[in-house]
């Protein structure tokens, strides 16, 4: 069984067509990238998955139950991280814990368990008791996600959870999706636009881009069905540039081979693996290499190669000057 | 029912933790109180005063005759012929009348006599402008040059008013005691309750909790009991010290009964408040837009309500609208019962709109709110 599926999923506003016939299946148990640009329309996948708006047509499916008919069935099997910290500042991480708990109708005694041993997980135990205004960002952050646990959901949907961390709290974060993905055999759901962080946690990417998934795969095979490879620069020096591409070119995983003065540039399979060798076979040729780099290739090139741009290319959001920001969402186009 | 409390105990704690908003809910409405019995003046118009001819002879038609040169001229009052005493000031007591006018037996023979005619004046001084304005215009009436009748002949012997005040001397701060624990109740629901899901709404924290299993009604019902308790205890507050500065000791003026019957008026009232808020304010999402409705419902409703001026003398398009005003019923139900002594029987058709009102509100409420983004 699947954990979320969803069939041809459109979502429009007005004119703009936000998602543009997605079709997903996330098997139970995985955890499942969705890489994209802003405005990509991941946000807006994810709310259709978590019930809170309504797809303009297609089908969706959350552990089983239908997000337009069963939504209640939905609500209690999913713990969602939203894009925007959505905690009230002026509770304490304690109180938000207890009270969503309730929400899921768990009993006293268990929700203190849980609260308790979630707050332990994420850090938070020594601060539990002050109130959120108080709390750094990754604290913030850290709670939402004990917060979206504390139910034991089946699946954990999480919107951009490290957005806005610094590269230190994001690792807290990815080690902590971690511990809680083997601990409780979650299924994850997860959106960014850091490729780091699709790498690290994902089993399988889906990219996403104008609301429509243009890639989906492992991250292996993402990188295998794209032709950039990594990238190999050997500066070398007492040798014959010819005689010297001639060598590199005979090792199986080497590519094609360029020349710029002293300096090889080699494209190459798993270039980290032929480093060694390479280097030996030009030193046996009694030449002195005296100068490797290596560009590995990243979900970046593949993010490129699919989408044609690299992600961090952000378009600045239109506030209207008029009515300025934090005026309703129709009205701020 | 675990839900609904999660979300009635969240709010509470969230309200206690803005003492400052605590403080001006309290604080405001007693200002008002100061600053309104102090700074209103005007004339007013077609105040139902009921008259009770018990003479029926010449000098009581003249003077019927002046109450409706009073009547057709400048329209203070709306002269009502009432035939039995009894009917006339249980009127007043109901606030149906603000005055009634008792021409006594013999009041004829006195005027022809010379000697002293005395014409009785009962006032609803529960509401001090209106008993002025009654008694001032009457007076005026009677005492008027031209009523042969009236002693031309010897001054002792004119027609002379003595007017007679129904209930214990009450100062115009007090009258409005009743408007301003309204105005209370409704800043209140104001600022608690819908108001509430504005702000998760402008923040965006509403999000995670339609993330769960909460209901519509678990929302709604939840911000409204949250914000009926804390409105509850607000008015209350101020309906005692607005009543102790303007020189009232409620303990003493109330029976336990008569206290319970007021606070049944408070909570209906603030009931029926919180769920119009829900259908007024339910999908807005900008605490602004709040801002300028709020000062705007708050005198739509409280100036129409009676707390001031009595509706009677309203135009017929205001006075249609005081007439589905819930807070005209609730400062009826508590003037009555602050001011008159009155009983369950003379605020039961208060408490029966307001109840009808306040479980329709409620229930348009929950029907206006929108679970989802
Ligand atoms: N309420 C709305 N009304 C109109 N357009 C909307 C609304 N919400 C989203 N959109 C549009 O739909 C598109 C997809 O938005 P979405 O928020 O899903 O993007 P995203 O991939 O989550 O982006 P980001 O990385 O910036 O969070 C955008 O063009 C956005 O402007
Ligand atoms: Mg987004």
């Amino acid at each position: 069984m699947y954990a979320i599926e969803t069939e041809n999923l459109v979502k429009k506003y007005g004119r703009l067509t936000a998602l543009d016939g997605v079709t997903l299946n996330i098997p139970e148990g995985d955890c499942f990238g969705l890489l994209g640009p802003n405005g990509a329309g991941k946000t807006t996948l994810i709310r259709i998955l978590t019930t809170l708006i309504r797809p303009t047509s297609g089908m969706a499916k959350v552990a089983g139950f239908d997000v337009l008919k069963e939504k209640a069935g939905v609500r209690s099997a999913i713990g969602v991280v939203p894009q925007a910290m959505t905690s009230d500042l002026d509770l304490t991480g304690l109180e938000i814990m207890d009270i969503y708990a309730r929400f899921y109708g768990m009993g006293k005694k268990e929700r203190r368990e849980r609260t308790d041993e979630l707050l332990s997980m994420v850090g938070l135990r020594e601060r539990a008791g002050d109130l959120i205004a108080t709390y750094s960002g990754g604290m913030r952050r850290r709670l939402e996600i004990a917060r979206g646990l504390v139910h034991r959901p089946s699946i954990l949907i999480l919107d951009e959870p490290t957005i806005g961390l610094d590269p230190q709290s994001r690792r807290v974060v990815w080690e902590l999706l971690e511990k809680f993905r083997k601990g409780d055999n979650l299924t994850i759901l997860l959106t960014t636009h850091y490729m780091e962080e699709a790498e690290y946690l994902s089993d399988h990417v889906a990219i996403i881009d104008y609301g429509r998934i243009v890639a989906l795969d492992t991250v292996e095979g993402l990188k295998k069905a794209i032709p950039q490879k990594d990238t190999m620069e050997l500066t070398v020096s007492n040798i014959d540039m010819a005689k010297a591409r001639e060598a590199v070119s005979a090792h199986q995983s080497v590519g094609s081979v360029a020349v710029n003065e002293g300096t090889l540039i080699i494209s190459v399979d798993n270039g980290a693996n032929a480093i060694p060798e390479l280097v030996d076979k030009l030193r046996a040729m009694n030449a002195k290499v005296t100068r490797v780099t290596l560009k590995e290739q990243t979900l970046e090139d593949v993010f490129i190669h699919f989408t044609g741009r690299p992600i961090r290319e952000e378009e600045a959001r239109k506030v209207s000057f008029l009515l300025g920001a934090g005026v309703p969402r129709q009205w701020g186009k | 029912m675990n839900r609904f409390k999660a979300i009635f105990e969240r709010d509470l704690r969230k309200f206690i933790r803005n003492p400052l908003v605590v403080a001006m809910s309290v604080l405001m409405p007693v200002i008002y109180l100061v600053i309104l019995g102090n700074s209103f003046q005007g004339e007013l118009k077609r105040l139902p005063v009921a008259v009770v001819d018990q003479d029926n002879g010449p000098g009581a038609e003249g003077v019927m005759e002046r109450l409706s040169a009073l009547e057709a001229g400048p329209r203070t009052v709306e002269v009502i012929k009432v035939s039995s005493q009894g009917f006339a000031m249980e009127g007043l007591r109901e606030g149906v009348f603000k005055g009634v006018v008792i021409i006594p037996p013999g009041f004829s023979r006195d005027l022809a006599r010379g000697s002293l005619a005395e014409i009785g004046l009962f006032l609803d001084n529960a509401e001090t402008i209106a008993a002025a304005t009654v008694q001032s215009a009457i007076a005026r009436a009677v005492s008027e040059p031209g009523m042969e009748f009236v002693g031309i002949r010897e001054e002792r012997a004119g027609a002379r008013l003595r007017p007679i005040e129904i209930y214990r001397k009450i100062d115009y701060d007090q009258t409005l005691i009743p408007g301003v624990v309204i105005m209370a109740i409704f800043l209140g629901a104001m600022t608690t309750g819908a108001f509430n899901i504005v702000m998760d709404r402008f923040l965006g924290v509403e999000e995670s909790y339609f993330l769960t299993p909460l209901t519509k009604s678990d929302i709604v019902v939840g911000l409204v009991a949250s914000g009926l308790l804390i409105t509850t205890i607000i008015a209350v507050v101020v309906l005692f010290f607005s009543s102790l500065i303007s020189g009232i000791y409620l303990w003493r003026l109330l029976t336990v009964d008569g206290f319970l019957l007021m606070l049944a008026v408070i909570v209906l009232s603030t009931l029926g408040l919180q769920g119009l808020m829900f259908v007024i304010m339910g999908r807005l999402n900008h605490p602004r837009i709040v801002g300028i409705l709020g000062g705007f419902m708050n005198v739509i409703f409280f100036f129409p309500s009676g707390a001031i001026y009595p509706t009677e003398s309203f135009p017929a398009w205001l006075k249609a609208f005081a007439v589905v005003n819930p807070e005209t019923y609730s400062v009826h139900a508590l003037r009555a019962l602050m001011f008159k002594g009155a009983g369950f029987g003379a605020v039961k058709g208060d408490m029966a709109f307001l109840a009808v009102f306040a479980v329709l509100a409620v229930i348009a409420g929950t029907a206006a709110f929108k679970r989802e983004l």
